[in-house]
C-alpha cells in the first residue's frame, strides 16, 4: 500500500470572528458538508500569529493549514494586508525548510460564504492528499 | 475583596465541561455522553457531564452547582458562540466570579450539522474540540474588562419611518438623538404610499403626525442633506463626522417658492412618483412635505441663478460643512429601495402600459378620478403580477447586475397587491381585475386574510402559475394591447390568455445601497445583503457590531407595521445602553510585558490605530505601551515583536498552541 493511500490529511482551520467563522456556522446552518477531519480554531484575527506559529501547527501534525481571514473585510485595519504579507514570508521559509507550500493557503471567507467555504475546503484537501503526510 | 472573588485571582485550573445535546441537534450524531465521559481524563477537569439544553435554566443550574462544587472554570460544548456565549458568561456574573474563565465550543453548527452522515467522525471531532476549549480555558489569565464612560447621544441614520419612529421613542426616554436624512426632505418611503393595510390609515397623515412629533422635541437634532463620512470609536463612544450639503433654499422663500420652481429651466424625472412625472432642478418633494420649503438638487442644477431672481431665501452655494459627533450608540435605518424590473421583464420598459405596483399607487393618489387612464386610454382590463424581483429562481430568472438573485419573499407585497386589487374594484366597479401569483399567496399576518376573501368576492379572478413557468406577455395591436398568457394550477395547468390593458408588477424590495456605511462601520451584510442582525431571535434587532442597532427595511424587507415595531426594538435596545453610565469594553486587548520589550518599538508601525501603542519611558528604558481604550485586540502587533512581549489578552500566542495541540492529539491517546 502506497504512503498516501486511504490518507485523510487532517487540516487545520483558522478563522477569524466576524467573518468566516460566521461563515462556519453557515455551513452547517445550510447543512453542507464537508471532511470531519479538518477541527476549526477561532481566532480574534489570524494576523496575530508568527511566521513560526505555521511550523508548529505542521509539527503537531496537521498535514494542511488553511486560514480563513476576513479578506479586505476583516474589521480591523491592516490586518488583511499584514497577515497576506507574513503569509508570503511564510511560503518562502516553508520552501526552504523542505515543506510543500500547497500545505498552507490564505483565503477569504465571509460571514454568509458557506459554498466559497466547502469550495475552499475541497481545494486544500484535493492539493494536500497527493502529498501525503507532513514530514517536519 | 470577595473571597469569590480571591478565587478568581487565584487561578486555579479547575475546568467543569459540559456537553449539550441541543434536544436531538447534537446528539442525534455525537455520542454526547461519551465525549463528556471522555472529557473527565483531560488535564484540570473536574467535573464533566452532559445535558439536553444547557441554555435552559436548569442546564444554567448545572454550571452554577460546579462552580459551587469548586470549578473556577467552564467550557460548554454547544450551538454558536454567537448564540449563547453571553448566556454562559452570565452564570459566571450571576455566581460574582470571572465571566472571561468560561470558554465556549462550537460542536452544532461546526460538527453535527456539518457531518451530520459521519457519526464515529464527528464524536472524535467533538472530543478535540472540547480538549482544545479546555486547553485554552486552562491558561486564562485573570481579566478584567476596562470601562469607560459612555456618551449618552444616539445617532440615528435615515429620516423614514424607522429612523423617525427610533428618534421619538430615544428622545421619550430622555436620550438625546441626532437624526441624519441623506436627502433634502423627511419621511422616507411611506411618503409616497396612500392608504396602509391594515386599516387604510393615510399614509402621509400617519408619517406627518410623527415628523411633526420628532421636529418639536428638543431633544432631537434633525439634519437633512446630511450624511456619516467618517467613523471611529467603539461603544460608548462613537466619534463621527457628519457632512452637511447646504439645501440651498431657506424658508425665507415663502409663498415664491411656486414661482422659483416654475422659473427652472432644468427638468428632470421625478423620483417621487418613480418616474411617472417630471420636476425641476429645485424642487419640492410634494405638497406639504417636510421641510416645507422647496430644496435644490446639486446633481442637476446649473446654477443659472433665474430662481434666485424671482425669490429670496435661495443661495446658490453647494459646499459642504463638516461636523464632529461623538455618540454612545447607533441606529441604522437606511431602509429599502424597490426592485426596479429589467427592460423587457413582463414587458417592463417596452410598452407604457407595464407599469409598477408603487408606481400605480402614485398614479391613483394624485389623480383621483371616476376613470382609471392610462397611456391616453380608460383601463378596462387590469392584471397585477406577483413575485416580480422575488423568490428568483436559479436558471430561470435573470440575474440582478451584480450577478445576484433574490431568493427571499418580499413579504409585503401580497398583501399590498390584494389591497390594491380591491382599491380598483373599489374605484373603478366594472374594472376587469385579474391577480397572478407565483405558486401560492402570503398573506400572512393579521386580518390581511381578509383581503384575500373580500378580492374573491368583489370577482378579482386569481391564476396560479410556478415558478419555471412564468407568465409569457405580448404586446399586441388589439383592442387590449397587452396579452398575457399562463399555465394555470388553479384550474389543473389550463392555458389562459389573458387580454389585459395595463401589467402592474409587484415588486419586491431590496436593501438601499449604504457601501460607504457598511465599509466604514463593518456591519455586516446577509447573503441577500440587508444587513445581518446577531440572532433572528435572541438579539434580532443588535447588528455585529457593539453599539449599533438596526431598524427596520434596513435588516429585511416588511411592513411599514413590521418597520416601527422593528424601530421600537432598536430604539429600547439603544436606550438601555443610553442608561448605563459606565460601559464594559471587551477586555481582549493587547498587553506588553514591560520586563521583555527593549524599546525597538516594531509594533508602533505595525498598529494601524493611531495612539492605540505608545512609547514610553520608564524607569530610564524606552518601553512601548497599550491604550486599552483604543486598542482593537486583533494582534497584528503581535508578530512584530522580536521579544515575543506582545500578546493580545485572553488570545495569547500560549492558549493557540495549546489548542493546536490538543486539535491535533488523538483523543484515543488521552
Amino acid at each position: 500500500m502506497s504512503e498516501t493511500e486511504d490518507f485523510k490529511p487532517k487540516i487545520l482551520i483558522i478563522t477569524n470572528l466576524k467573518c468566516s467563522d460566521p461563515g462556519a456556522d453557515y455551513v452547517g446552518q445550510s447543512h453542507l458538508e464537508y471532511t470531519p477531519n479538518a477541527f476549526i480554531m477561532r481566532t480574534k484575527d489570524p494576523s496575530v500569529f508568527p511566521e513560526e506559529f505555521y511550523f508548529y501547527c505542521f509539527e503537531q501534525g496537521f498535514d494542511g493549514v488553511i486560514i480563513m481571514s476576513g479578506g479586505t473585510d476583516t474589521p480591523f485595519k491592516g490586518a488583511y494586508e499584514a497577515l497576506a504579507k507574513m503569509i508570503d514570508n511564510v511560503y518562502v521559509s516553508m520552501q526552504e525548510r523542505g515543506i510543500e507550500i500547497a500545505r498552507l493557503r490564505l483565503t477569504a471567507i465571509c460571514s454568509v460564504c458557506a459554498e466559497a467555504f466547502i469550495k475552499e475546503m475541497g481545494r486544500i484537501v484535493e492539493a494536500v492528499e497527493p502529498l501525503g503526510p507532513i514530514k517536519v | 475583596m470577595s473571597e469569590k472573588k480571591k478565587v478568581d485571582e487565584k487561578n486555579e485550573e479547575k475546568v467543569a465541561v459540559f456537553i449539550c445535546h441541543c434536544g436531538g441537534n447534537i446528539s442525534d450524531v455525537v455520542d454526547c455522553e461519551g465525549v463528556a465521559e471522555w472529557a473527565k481524563k483531560l488535564p484540570n477537569v473536574v467535573h464533566s457531564e452532559d445535558y439536553a439544553f444547557m441554555c435552559s435554566d436548569p442546564g444554567q443550574k448545572l454550571i452554577e452547582e460546579a462552580l459551587d462544587k469548586g470549578a473556577t472554570r467552564a467550557i460548554v460544548a454547544a450551538c454558536s458562540p454567537r448564540l449563547h456565549e453571553l448566556t454562559f458568561q452570565n452564570v459566571f456574573r450571576r455566581k460574582e466570579r470571572n465571566p472571561y474563565y468560561f470558554e465556549h465550543v462550537n460542536i452544532r453548527e461546526q460538527v453535527s450539522w456539518s457531518h451530520p452522515h459521519t457519526k464515529d467522525e464527528a464524536t472524535e471531532k467533538s472530543k478535540r474540540l472540547v480538549a482544545s476549549g479546555v486547553a485554552k480555558v486552562s491558561l486564562q489569565g485573570f481579566l478584567e474588562a476596562p470601562t469607560v464612560e459612555a456618551t449618552k447621544k444616539t445617532l440615528v441614520v435615515g429620516g423614514g419611518l424607522g429612523g423617525l419612529r427610533a428618534a421619538k421613542d430615544l428622545a421619550d426616554k430622555n436620550v438625546p438623538v441626532i437624526l441624519v436624512e441623506k436627502s433634502p426632505f423627511l419621511g422616507g418611503r411611506v411618503t409616497q404610499l396612500d392608504t396602509l393595510y391594515p386599516k387604510d390609515d393615510d399614509a402621509k397623515e400617519l408619517i406627518h403626525e410623527l415628523i411633526e412629533e420628532v421636529l418639536s422635541n428638543e431633544l432631537i437634532a434633525v439634519h437633512t442633506n446630511s450624511e456619516v463620512t467618517s467613523f471611529a470609536g467603539s461603544i460608548g463612544n462613537y466619534d463621527l463626522t457628519i457632512k452637511h450639503t447646504p439645501r440651498g433654499v431657506t424658508s425665507k422663500i415663502g409663498e415664491k417658492a411656486a414661482k422659483a420652481i416654475d422659473i427652472c429651466p432644468e427638468v428632470v424625472e421625478n423620483e417621487y412618483d418613480y418616474g411617472l412625472t417630471k420636476r425641476k432642478a429645485i424642487y419640492q418633494k410634494y405638497p406639504g412635505s417636510y421641510p416645507s420649503y422647496p430644496a435644490i438638487d446639486w446633481v442637476n442644477c446649473t446654477k443659472c441663478g433665474k430662481c434666485a431672481e424671482v425669490a429670496e431665501g435661495i443661495t446658490l452655494e453647494n459646499d459642504p460643512t463638516e461636523q464632529s459627533i461623538n455618540v454612545g450608540g447607533i441606529v441604522l435605518a437606511t431602509g429599502f429601495k424597490p426592485y426596479e424590473p429589467y427592460e423587457g421583464e413582463y414587458g417592463f420598459g417596452q410598452h407604457p402600459n407595464v407599469i409598477t405596483l408603487p408606481q400605480l399607487i402614485r398614479h391613483l393618489a394624485d389623480n383621483p378620478s371616476e376613470e382609471l387612464i392610462w397611456n391616453g386610454k380608460k383601463v378596462e382590463r387590469a392584471a397585477l403580477i406577483h413575485c416580480v424581483g422575488s423568490r428568483h429562481r436559479e436558471d430561470i430568472d435573470k440575474p440582478l447586475e451584480d450577478g445576484s438573485l433574490n431568493y427571499y419573499c418580499s413579504r409585503y407585497c401580497c398583501t399590498a397587491t390584494l389591497h390594491m386589487a380591491n382599491e380598483l374594484k373599489d374605484k373603478f366597479p366594472d374594472m376587469h381585475v385579474f391577480e397572478l401569483f407565483k405558486e401560492d399567496i402570503r398573506s400572512y399576518g393579521w386580518g390581511y386574510e381578509d383581503y384575500y376573501t373580500t378580492a374573491s368576492e368583489k370577482n378579482v379572478r386569481f391564476f396560479s402559475f410556478l415558478g419555471e413557468e412564468l407568465p409569457q406577455v405580448e404586446i399586441t395591436e388589439k383592442k387590449h394591447p397587452l396579452s398575457i398568457t399562463v399555465t394555470d394550477r388553479l384550474t389543473f395547468n389550463e392555458t389562459m390568455i389573458i387580454p389585459t390593458d395595463l401589467i402592474v408588477l409587484a415588486v419586491g424590495m431590496m436593501p438601499e445601497e449604504i457601501p460607504d456605511i457598511i465599509d466604514m462601520m463593518k456591519v455586516p451584510q446577509g447573503a441577500e445583503r440587508f444587513l445581518l442582525s446577531v440572532h433572528p431571535k435572541l438579539r434580532p434587532v443588535e447588528a455585529d457590531v457593539d453599539g449599533i442597532y438596526l431598524a427596520g427595511t434596513v435588516q429585511a424587507p416588511m411592513t411599514s407595521t413590521e418597520a416601527a415595531i422593528g424601530a421600537s426594538g432598536a430604539a429600547a435596545k439603544a436606550a438601555i445602553l443610553m442608561s448605563k453610565d459606565i460601559i464594559e469594553l471587551q477586555p481582549y486587548v493587547a498587553e506588553i510585558n514591560e520586563s521583555l520589550c527593549k524599546g525597538h518599538m516594531t509594533c508602533l508601525p505595525a498598529c494601524s490605530y493611531a495612539g492605540a501603542i505608545y512609547e514610553a519611558e520608564v524607569d530610564g528604558k524606552t518601553v512601548a505601551r497599550v491604550n486599552p481604550a483604543l486598542c482593537k485586540g486583533c494582534g497584528t502587533c503581535v508578530p512584530s515583536c522580536p521579544e515575543g512581549a506582545i500578546q493580545v489578552k485572553g488570545w495569547t500566542l500560549d492558549q493557540y498552541k495549546a489548542q493546536v495541540k490538543a486539535l491535533a492529539q488523538d483523543p484515543s491517546e488521552v
